[in-house]
């Protein structure tokens, strides 16, 4: 038999739709990352703890509170506590090393991987947590004869919300324009006589707040463990990259090529499908070494 | 005078031989644990070492070993070779240990057992599911309790050799285990059932955060039943997504210790129903008095429901201290003469540890997860053993992997 004979228009799409709720998740998760490599030209090496993070605590939360409630109320009280700390973070340590070289911060950022890493293995101990989507998310609904998990449904229907809040926040708000402005040039923005420290701290705190988003959302979905971290930061990096520096829509393409080339190469070559998003990350970067969109840096 | 150093010398000689035999009478019996004890594989290997500390506690109540009180020393291996390698070296050197036991890392457990052969120290395998540890790379100081991918393989392809499927899809996680297991099981289920086809398969990298993709695909497929080679961590989340897929109400498929315990509890409710799953032990089955007896005593010492980790230390237990008893007298080489062959009572029936491999040959259960109203969470209903010698592989066999 054809190993690709089932490949037909309608399970291809289907595929599509699966890999698209996927890039949700990593749009969300590299777009903070983006944010805060834009901005502050900070290579946060901490995302990803930040994104595990945000797992355990609406684990914590809709444990806690209970019901589909406790879900709801989880999914805005887990990247809201992720903001916070990483708020205690950038105004405890963070804004004194600004003007260090980058490699200094990779290495707080990287230190702070393990500090994170330790407190979750402290609050909640080596075992993994599982959590259950309320029931409105639970099972499937048949779309062209084949599967499709409502949760998959919801993270869909979220992303380009997501998308369009990040739009008006850059482009119609001040903290945007000004995060913007101090993204080129620092000097000249506090030279209008605007408190720049500030205008850090407050896009750092959204870039995690979305490391955290990303974390609660994926919460019911996979195992809620340590060692999570490292596959996103790797995957989101990678996006980052592949999109251009800094660059907020650069973060949505590459998520996109990145989801999409996942989702397809296991309908179509499972086998070797690992490999897909990479090799789709390789070509871009022989082609395109500095990312698909302008870089900020 | 000569008569007065003479005595002297006498006197203090018959002392050192007196310290030095009470302080071998005092000196315990060490039985050094490595394993992974932080991190998701700690949800199987605390109970290995929480049921052999009971045991152990029994024991020493019994008089220890010898009249050697027991002592169980326990590193965290972290699931990292050479850390594991480590901890091991230093038990053997400084703590002095008499026996080893461990680990659930493959790797690292091949790794203890070489460390094992050079130094001719004991080494008890108790969770890692490679066939090269009582298979090709077997030697005289190492002892596998776990079933392993060789005696699942043959254990799932009978069970799935009486199912009416023919048209089959392999997915699994990209390392020795997953494809162990399905090798183990596809080449079997080829012997005894030759018409049955394979479609296709699927590889996902370990620890991979969404099944959904991996399972739409294979459902596109339509093949008639599927056999899941994942293992530890990732079958939770495949089986949440089989759920939500309704993976398991389209395609049967089979997965080993889907209906294990350890696996089906963190799912809750809200488990997918009608998995078919294998596994070497489960609380409520058998309904024996021994079984039950273990569960009681267990649960009352910890809190918590055995998994199957608890029947590998409880083995693990029983044949060290029956081997030594046997041989009476701490002596490696009398204990192995001793220990190899042995038959020593467990939750599950009398469990023969065989002479030739050193292979623990236990029975498997084969079995779909269930709901059933006494639980709060999903059990494996209608059980089916799978006989022991029906399981593990022949000597021969054994045999012919290591060359011989």
């Amino acid at each position: 038999m054809d190993a690709t004979s089932h490949i037909t228009l309608a399970s291809l799409a289907q595929q599509v739709l699966v890999g698209l709720s996927r890039t949700t998740i990593l749009f969300i998760v590299s777009s903070g990352l983006s944010l805060i490599l834009g901005v502050l030209r900070i290579p946060n090496l901490s995302h990803g703890s930040l994104y595990m993070i945000g797992a355990f605590v609406t684990y914590s939360a809709a444990v806690f509170i209970g019901g589909s409630t406790g879900f709801w109320l989880a999914l805005i009280i887990a990247p809201a506590v992720v903001a916070l700390l990483s708020l205690a973070v950038e105004r405890g340590l963070l804004r004194f090393l600004y003007d260090r070289e980058h490699l200094m911060l990779l290495l707080f950022t990287f230190a702070l991987t393990l500090v994170f890493g330790d407190l979750v293995k402290l609050i909640w101990g080596s075992d993994y947590r599982s959590l259950t989507a309320p029931p409105l998310l639970q099972g499937s609904f048949d779309l062209a004869g084949l599967p499709f998990p409502r949760y998959n449904l919801f993270l869909l229907l979220l992303g380009p919300l997501v998308a369009l809040g990040l739009w008006l926040l850059t482009n119609k708000t001040k903290i945007g324009k000004l995060a913007k402005a101090a993204a080129v040039d620092r000097e000249m923005v506090a030279a209008m006589g605007i408190n720049v420290s500030w205008v850090f701290a407050a896009v750092f705190c959204i870039g995690c707040f979305l490391a955290g988003l990303g974390g609660a959302l994926v919460a019911p979905t996979q195992n809620i463990t340590q060692g999570m971290d490292h596959t996103i930061i790797m995957e989101a990096f990678l996006i980052v990259i592949i999109g251009g520096l800094g660059n907020m829509w650069g973060a949505l393409l590459g998520a996109l090529i990145f989801g999409l080339t996942d989702a397809i190469g296991i309908l179509v070559w499972p086998q070797f499908a690992i490999v897909f998003p990479y090799v789709a990350v390789v070509v871009v970067l022989v082609f395109r070494p500095k990312g698909l969109l302008q870089s900020t840096w | 005078m000569k008569k007065c150093t003479l005595l002297v010398v006498g006197l203090v000689a018959a002392l050192a031989l007196l310290v030095g035999a009470t302080a071998a009478l005092a000196k315990p019996f060490k039985i050094g644990m490595v394993d992974c004890y932080s991190g998701p594989p700690s949800t199987y290997t605390n109970d290995v070492r929480d049921a052999l500390l009971l045991a152990v506690k029994k024991i020493n109540a019994a008089g220890g070993i010898n009249g050697r009180k027991v002592e169980v020393l326990t590193r965290d291996s972290k699931f990292k070779v050479d850390l594991g390698l480590a901890a091991a070296k230093e038990l053997i050197m400084r703590e002095e240990v008499d026996i080893l036991v461990g680990t659930i890392n493959s790797a690292l457990a091949l790794a203890i057992s070489d460390l094992a052969a050079r130094e001719k120290i004991p080494f008890f395998v108790t969770f890692s599911k490679s066939a090269k540890i009582s298979g090709a790379k077997g030697h005289r100081y190492v002892f596998q309790i776990s079933e392993n991918t060789a005696m699942i393989g043959k254990a799932a392809a009978e069970g799935l050799a009486k199912l009416p499927y023919k048209k089959y899809w392999i997915a699994g996680d990209d390392y020795e285990y997953g494809h162990a297991v399905a090798q183990g099981i596809w080449d079997y289920l080829k012997k005894i059932k030759p018409d049955v086809k394979l479609l296709g398969q699927s590889w996902w990298k370990v620890g991979e955060p969404d099944f959904t993709p991996y399972i739409t695909a294979i459902l596109a497929a339509k093949p008639d039943a599927v056999i899941v080679a994942t293992g530890g961590r990732d079958c939770v989340p495949f089986l949440k997504a089989a759920q939500a897929t309704g993976f398991n109400k389209k395609v049967p498929f089979f997965m080993h210790t889907a209906t294990e315990l350890a696996t089906i509890r963190p799912l809750g409710a809200n488990a997918p129903e009608g998995v078919i799953g294998t596994s070497n032990y489960h609380f409520y089955y058998p309904n024996t008095k021994a079984n039950k007896a273990f569960v009681a005593e267990f649960q009352k010492a910890y809190g918590r429901l055995p998994t199957v980790g608890a029947l590998y230390g409880y083995i693990t237990a029983q044949l060290i201290a029956g081997g030594y008893k046997k041989a009476g007298k701490v002596d490696t080489e009398a204990f192995i003469n001793a220990v190899e062959g042995m038959v020593v009572p467990s939750p599950v029936g009398p469990v023969k540890l065989r002479a030739y491999d050193h292979q623990a040959l236990l029975p498997m259960y084969l079995g779909v997860t269930k709901k059933v109203p006494m639980y709060k969470f999903f059990i494996g209903g209608d059980l089916v053993t799978i006989a022991p010698e029906n399981a593990a592989p022949p000597v021969e066999a054994i045999k012919k992997a290591r060359g011989k």
